[in-house]
């Protein structure tokens, strides 16, 4: 086996079936320590069942995913979390009626113990994790410039603040990997830049592997240094954002066969057959 | 960044241990106690006096709901089982008790062992209902919203119909020493158990009434109640965050259901006869109305509802039949003008201090 010893986040065959429908086959994925890794791939594609896969919000039906050497797969997400796989949610999951402190320090909760009878008795070692919680979570906001929005309700924040502060409390689970379901929907296109540089400096800082789902192709290729095309559940294309883009069954995927004279979503079904052609091809 | 175990070992001693925070509230637990035994008889007669034992243990009750039905927002309906349960083995274990050690119920000169034998009771009642809390809770974890409410509701069922299998009260010092555990069981079917000594005094039920708006308020702002408040939130973000869903949940009803029982225990010894049907749905709704209108999640709402839901029926005592209308006219206005209940999630004090930074001072 001639692979690196850097492999972070591997996912080999992983699969999962909803009745009939082939939700995601056969995907294999390799993050290595560090990466910027995008999952792209049009609506519909899998993506975010992959990364439901990944956190074990569903169980894999085939294949085996594993974080730093440890088998995730089988395994629940609070687990999951535990071993270093943090996500954020594409339809933002904060706790809204939370503060925002309390919601990032809800993120540090499963590094710490939790014992009922030191928090009853306020005891110094209770005294010593709440206050090591805030501190943090007061930093962490401090980094995404939400200090000053800590008190405030979490649901009353403006869209662009609930998506980053999603991410801080992400992080403060003191993650390996970073799952990022589409951070820039819905941002205009300076947050969306913001956004990228927020992106990279987030690797350099708490030096965790990123595996970012997108739909803006601009920040994607932009950003990832390796990405993973997936179409109707399986992996199309992989590769640098330069191999990927040129690909033809990327395009197809996207744009539909080129033959056919038409773009655009009524083409998809052609898409499709071609692509099942070039694969067994 | 350092991580959190560096970060705990960081903060300095000076701030991990400040002992007035850390003591006071018990030593207000007991002023609360003894303030309310001392000041009531002077300036109430004795059947308001009576009515504030009843207030306590309904506050004890609401207040330990609102862990499991607000904070962790787990709808159960059977809390009144929680409570029967901690009545029944609380008043069997002053009552056997004292007739195995004393051979009569009741006796002034056996008051002081009598009343070890509640606080023993207390503990047991409350045991009780924890383990049964854990058995309710498990469920729980694969139900939610309407179903775990039928399975809970259909618990309390279960235990008001139990409770009138059980057989013939033992009312000899012979019979109770013949078969202690029989005896102690014995819970006099569907006609109720009587002659418990009404030894929960003012002082104790206020002492109990402290202790638990404690727990529950120290246990809402910790590490582990933000935990119950997060699975309230959003379950799949709560997952994601590294939260064991099953450990909370239980968590959750078994510390309700202690604290049920322990108000249930307190309350067959305050004159009243615990009888089956104090574990039927009724009295569940009752203590889900309490929580309801003070807002779930609120340690203090739960506290000022359940006192205004208590002393109303006393006050409107010509109404007593309508009790039950005015209850759902309650709710009803409630709904429509503050659907978070009176302070939502909030503490009293919180509104207090909003108004306060609204106003423009220091907060």
């Amino acid at each position: 086996m001639s692979t690196a010893p850097a492999t972070l986040l591997e996912a080999s065959d992983i699969g999962i079936t909803f009745g009939g429908l082939k939700a995601v086959q056969g995907l294999s994925l390799r993050v290595p320590t560090g990466a910027l890794h995008g999952l792209i791939g049009p609506n519909g594609a899998g993506k975010t069942t992959a990364f439901n896969l990944l956190t074990g919000v569903y169980q894999t039906q085939t294949g085996s995913v594993t974080l730093a050497g440890t088998t995730l797969s089988g395994k629940r997400p609070h687990e999951i979390a535990l071993a270093g796989l943090s996500r954020t949610f594409q339809n933002i999951r904060l706790f809204g009626e939370l503060s925002v402190l309390d919601n990032v320090m809800l993120g540090s909760h499963l590094r710490g113990t939790h014992r009922l009878i030191r928090t009853v008795f306020r005891t110094p070692a209770f005294v010593r994790q709440e206050e090591a919680m805030r501190e943090r979570a007061l930093e962490l906001l401090g980094i995404f410039g939400l200090q000053g929005l800590a008190a405030e309700q979490a649901k009353s924040l403006p869209y662009g603040d609930q998506r980053r502060l999603e991410i801080c409390r992400a992080l403060a689970t003191e993650p390996k990997v970073l799952l990022l379901d589409e951070p820039a929907a819905g941002m205009n296109p300076s947050e969306k830049k913001s956004l990228a540089s927020t992106i990279r400096s987030i690797r350099e800082r708490f030096g965790v592997a990123i595996l970012l789902i997108e739909h803006d192709m601009g920040l994607v290729m932009d950003i990832c240094e390796h990405i993973t095309v997936l179409d109707h559940g399986q992996v199309i294309s992989a590769g640098t954002p330069r191999f990927v883009q040129d690909d033809p069954k990327v395009i197809e995927a996207y744009l539909g066969v080129v033959e056919e004279e038409g773009t655009g979503n009524g083409e998809r079904g052609t898409g499709k057959a071609s692509l099942g052609k070039a694969s067994a091809g | 960044m350092k991580t959190l175990a560096q970060h705990t070992k960081d903060v300095p001693a000076s701030r991990a241990f400040r002992p007035a925070v850390v003591f006071l509230p018990w030593v207000a637990c007991v002023a609360v106690a003894f303030a309310v035994q001392l000041v009531a008889p002077a300036l109430f007669d004795d059947y308001w006096v009576n009515v504030l034992r009843r207030v306590g243990v309904f506050v004890i009750a609401a207040v330990s709901l609102n862990i499991v039905n607000g904070i962790t927002g787990q709808f159960s309906m059977g809390h009144a089982g929680f409570m029967a349960i901690g009545s029944y083995i609380g008043a069997s274990t002053t009552y056997t008790g004292s007739l195995l050690l004393h051979g009569s119920v009741g006796d002034d000169s056996f008051a002081v062992q009598g009343t070890m034998l509640m606080l023993g009771g207390l503990v047991a009642g409350a045991c009780a209902a924890a383990g049964a809390g854990y058995l309710v809770g498990l469920p729980s974890l694969r139900l939610r919203g309407d179903y775990l409410a039928i399975v809970t509701l259909g618990f309390g069922e279960i235990i008001r119909v139990l409770l009138e299998l059980t057989s013939k009260q033992v009312d000899t010092a012979d019979g109770a020493r013949a078969n202690p555990f029989a005896a102690f069981f014995s819970f006099n079917g569907p006609t109720g158990f009587f002659g418990t000594p009404a030894y929960a005094s003012n002082f104790w039920i206020w002492l109990f009434v402290a202790i638990t708006c404690v727990v529950a308020y120290r246990l809402k702002r910790s590490s582990s109640g933000r935990a119950f408040l997060s699975i309230r939130e959003d379950e799949i973000a709560a997952r994601a965050m590294g939260i064991d869903l099953t450990k909370y949940k239980v968590r959750a009803f078994v510390l309700a259901a202690a604290f049920g029982g322990v108000a249930g225990a307190l309350f067959s010894h305050t004159g009243v006869n615990p009888s089956p049907t104090d574990a039927g749905f009724q009295r569940s709704f009752d203590i889900i109305i309490m929580v309801v209108l003070g807002g779930l999640g609120s340690i203090s709402g739960s506290v000022l509802a359940a006192i205004l839901l208590v002393l109303l029926p006393e006050m409107l005592r010509g109404l007593q039949e309508y009790r039950l209308v005015l209850y759902a006219v309650l709710l009803i206005v409630m709904m429509l003008v503050r659907p978070q209940g009176l302070f939502g999630v909030k503490e009293v004090w919180d509104l207090w201090g909003a108004k306060r930074k609204a106003r423009g001072g220091t907060p």
